[in-house]
């Protein structure tokens, strides 16, 4: 009933460009199949007053919506990948600083918030801020027969029964954020857990591929 | 608009003007005695009330403070009946803002604000009637309001808007016509510089030059009038004066 | 956050570099960046590279009644967002007056102009007709976004297409793309804005300012022009005082970057349409260079999955089982009734005591029996393929239990109700 088929468990291409803005001090797109997303990070910089913290630096997460103005929505997402953020990067190295991650979509095909963390993790890599381990995001839908899809199209996404997105860090696989809809059991969960660790070591390789690549000339 | 005939054969216009002919102009300045420059000015049916504070020190936010000139604050509101369709107008709405981003361009270039540093002047503007040629009649009345503030300006602004109907210019344009096609120019008149210039038609490149001429030539129509109600004003002042 | 200052000398350098007619980057005084234009996976989805300056627009469409003054047209609305990822000094939601500016040059460059026929728009007059809204998001600010938006909104207009519509009667029907092919809308031209800086009082004129040449500039002139050389817009903003000289000037190199910027917009634009004929993916995605040393991209990726069970199992098993216990009730004094949570109830509810007491007849016991089931199901769930096997075959006798209960159904809630009337007296 909840044996997952290995056809379902597999992660669309994907692929990710840094540095490719020339203003922010880190960017970095990253692409999903065909949801694909732009991360710029500014910062360390100055903060306003109203949002000064006296011992770590304040991390504002903005997301931008293809169309229109962000809704209720985007606001959740961007608490969840702050959170995420916030979990991973040492704010405090840089007291009373600011710290500003813009996330622009650029086309949704599923698995949304995790192509958002995972452009995150890489703008913030690129900008250079310190962090304690490296996080990735995996969507994993559950759909009416009970299996499992790891990054889901939008059109998956729809069938599904319920749908998780975790973080997971690189140091330890352990979860850091978690986000779910729709209804599944906990054995599901713990299912989809695993699932996903398995997932996010395919994207820290990924990471690690891509970052020997940038450093692979020497100057 | 495809009905309504702007230039009769016989080269008049729809209320009977000809095609360079301008609006009758009428204004007073020094209508309110607290603000320290005001002026109202009609413009055939459009009309506007100007009014001037300043140079004084900086209000609100300081961090617009400039350390070499004067900062000008311009605000353009519309009557709530100024229109033919009654309609309440939101402070901040894109039109306004813009319109008050122009003035506020147009006055910056023909005020002297290098006389003062770290001071503000502000001009607020507000159209009681409108027929076409907003922007114009607010310009013309604000500059007769700074002039009575007694700012020393580079010249005279005056503004005016041109349009461009069977291939020949029509000056001082009213609102039947302004919706075909519409220059607007705002000109200090004697080195002939340009302080503004707004286009929102179709026109073809070549028609141009010969639109642009038109509205100088109007503009320059338009600082005649406005000469002789400050020479007017004064020698009504001075008159006072003399014998209070 | 606040954008970084420009020193004096940075600022004076410039404005030498640009006496001497040279430029930061190279260019001379009337060449524009290099310009490239890209397409996203849905239609009327475009990415404009002006040089570093970078711009994504969005046409979207939706049915709405109608402006009361133009019954039988179309709407458009145009939004220009400066999305803080383009600049620190960029916030968001908030209306500057660069965005006032950009958002009302947009506007009269597009709809001023009477670029698309609005007309062709209607669905029913006076009720329905499309809403055309174009977004234009900045990515990043690299000076003059104002052409990179106008190239983008009028591209990414160009490029989409909506949805057909079908009326029967009074019903209008919506068709998808897969059952009607979508309609692009009518332009009938294309303005393009080009714009101009000047230095030193109007002495020199560069033609596409980048950022750094913004910042020291006195004054800019935007010209809207159509490969017709039909002007379709001028503004000069800042403050510079122009010569009639000037302007003409202008309207003339623009012409000519006009004609320019419109053919690379049709060949682009034929580009995409042959890719997409060919059935060949197209997207942001697919315009991801490859070469780049900072972009890499994988194939899809298949995971070893076959412990993922096990590992779930163990986890679970070693949590353990939730208590099952319930917090042991309250037992409240006689007479007094409770609701709340973890106790039971104990208003006189009829139907809880039925499930309670199992001395009832046959039919009630069924009935408990099937409730409990699914329960156990979810318990056991996922442990091994064997219980799913076993699980079926239990399915298939609890749906023939069910369909045998159904003819029962009726005298079961009959003897149901006359046990509860039974019982009544007692308490």
């Amino acid at each position: 009933m909840e044996v997952c088929e290995s056809s379902k468990v597999s992660l669309r291409e994907f692929g990710c460009e840094q540095n490719l803005l020339s203003r922010p001090d880190g960017s970095a797109s990253f692409v999903q199949g065909d949801t694909s997303v732009m991360a710029g990070v500014y910062g360390p910089a100055e903060v306003k007053v109203s949002k000064e913290i006296y011992d770590r630096a304040t991390l504002e997460v903005l997301i931008q919506p293809k169309v229109g103005l962000p809704t209720v929505r985007e606001r959740s997402q961007e608490q969840c990948i702050r959170e995420t953020c916030e979990a991973s990067l040492l704010l405090s190295l840089h007291p009373r600083s600011s710290l500003t991650l813009v996330l622009q979509v650029l086309h949704d095909d599923g698995s949304l918030l995790s192509c958002f963390l995972n452009a995150a993790c890489m703008a913030l890599m690129d900008a250079g801020l310190p962090m304690s381990c490296l996080f990735c995001g995996v969507t994993c839908a559950i759909n009416t027969d009970g299996q499992i899809i790891t990054d889901p199209t939008a059109a998956q996404e729809k069938e599904s029964r319920a749908l998780m997105t975790f973080a997971i860090d690189c140091a330890k696989r352990r979860v850091l954020m978690s986000s779910t809809k729709g209804s599944f059991s906990v054995h599901e969960l713990q299912q989809c857990i695993a699932v996903s660790q398995k997932a996010s070591e395919k994207i820290f390789q990924f990471y690690r591929d891509s970052v020997r690549r940038r450093y692979s000339k020497n100057l | 608009m495809a009905g309504l005939e702007l230039l009769s054969d016989q080269g008049y216009r729809l209320d009977g003007r000809k095609a360079t002919e301008l609006r009758k102009v009428q204004a007073r300045m020094g209508v309110f005695a607290q603000a320290d420059g005001s002026a109202y000015l009609e413009q055939g049916n459009t009309r506007a009330l100007a009014v001037v504070y300043g140079p004084h020190e900086m209000r609100g936010s300081r961090s617009r403070t400039l350390h070499d000139r004067a900062a000008i604050n311009c605000q353009y509101s519309m009557a709530t009946f100024s229109t033919a369709e009654r309609k309440r107008r939101p402070h901040g709405d894109r039109k306004s803002t813009e319109m008050s981003l122009h003035l506020k361009q147009t006055f910056e270039a023909a005020i002297m604000t290098q006389l003062y540093p770290r001071s503000q002047i502000d001009i607020y503007v507000k159209i009681l009637q409108s027929d076409g040629g907003n922007y114009s009649v607010c310009v013309n009345a604000a500059t007769l309001a700074v002039i009575d503030a007694g700012i020393p300006m580079r010249d005279y602004v005056c503004a005016c808007s041109v349009g461009f109907v069977d291939e020949t210019p029509l000056a001082d344009l009213c609102y039947a016509e302004e919706s075909v096609s519409s220059l607007s120019v705002a000109l200090l008149p004697r080195g002939g510089q340009i302080a503004l210039l707004q286009m929102d038609a179709r026109l073809h490149q070549d028609h141009l030059e010969a639109l642009m001429e038109a509205a100088m030539t109007a503009c320059k129509g338009v600082s005649k009038v406005l000469d002789e109600v400050v020479r007017q004003h004064l020698q009504e002042a001075a008159v006072l004066n003399v014998c209070p | 956050m606040k954008d970084t200052p420009l020193s004096n000398c940075e600022r004076d350098f410039i404005l030498k570099a640009i006496e001497e007619k040279k430029r930061l980057d190279g260019r001379q005084t009337y060449d524009f960046r290099r310009i490239k234009i890209t397409f996203g996976t849905d239609y009327g989805c475009c990415f404009v590279d002006l040089g570093k300056t970078r711009v994504m627009a969005q046409v979207s469409c939706e049915l709405v009644a109608p402006k009361e003054s133009r019954p039988n047209e179309g709407i458009m609305f145009f939004n220009i967002e400066l999305s803080p990822m383009a600049s620190p000094a960029f916030e968001q939601g908030r209306q500057s007056e660069l965005s006032v500016k950009l958002n009302r040059q947009l506007e009269r460059c597009l709809r001023n102009s009477k670029c698309i026929d609005t007309e062709s728009l209607c669905v029913v007059a006076g009720e329905k007709v499309w809403q055309i809204r174009v977004d234009v998001s900045m990515l990043n600010n690299d000076g003059n976004l104002m052409d990179a938006a106008s190239v983008a909104a009028i591209t990414a207009l160009c490029h989409f297409r909506r949805p057909d519509v079908g009326i029967q009667g009074d019903e209008v029907t919506v068709y998808s793309p897969e059952e009607r092919d979508p309609i692009p809308l009518s332009i009938y031209h294309m303005p393009i804005s080009i714009s101009f800086s000047f230095f030193q009082q109007g002495t020199f004129l560069l033609v596409d300012p980048c950022e750094r040449e913004e910042r020291v500039m006195d004054g800019l002139l935007m010209i809207a022009m159509n490969k017709h050389r039909e002007i379709c817009s001028i503004q000069s903003s800042g403050g510079i005082m122009l010569l009639k000289e000037q302007v003409m000037r202008c309207s003339k190199i623009a012409a000519v970057k006009v004609s320019e910027i419109t053919e690379l917009i049709s060949k682009a634009l034929l580009n995409d349409r042959t890719a997409r004929k060919a059935g060949g993916r197209c997207g942001f995605a697919e315009s991801m260079p490859q070469e780049r040393i900072t972009a890499l991209k994988t194939d899809e990726t298949l995971m070893e999955t076959s412990d993922v069970t096990e590992r779930a199992n163990d986890i679970v098993e070693k949590a353990g089982a939730p208590p099952q216990t319930v917090p042991s009730p309250l037992v409240p004094a006689p007479g007094v009734g409770q609701v709340s949570q973890g106790q039971q109830n104990t208003w006189g509810l009829q139907e809880e005591d039925e499930d309670d007491d199992d001395d009832d007849d046959e039919q009630n016991g069924k009935e408990t029996k099937m409730e409990t089931e699914p329960q156990e199901e979810e318990k056991g769930a996922g442990d091994v393929v064997e219980i799913s096997d076993s699980e079926e075959e239990e399915v298939v006798i609890l749906t023939s239990e069910t369909s045998g209960q159904a003819k029962n159904a009726d005298s079961s809630s009959h003897q149901k109700r006359a046990a509860a009337s039974k019982r009544r007296p007692k308490k």
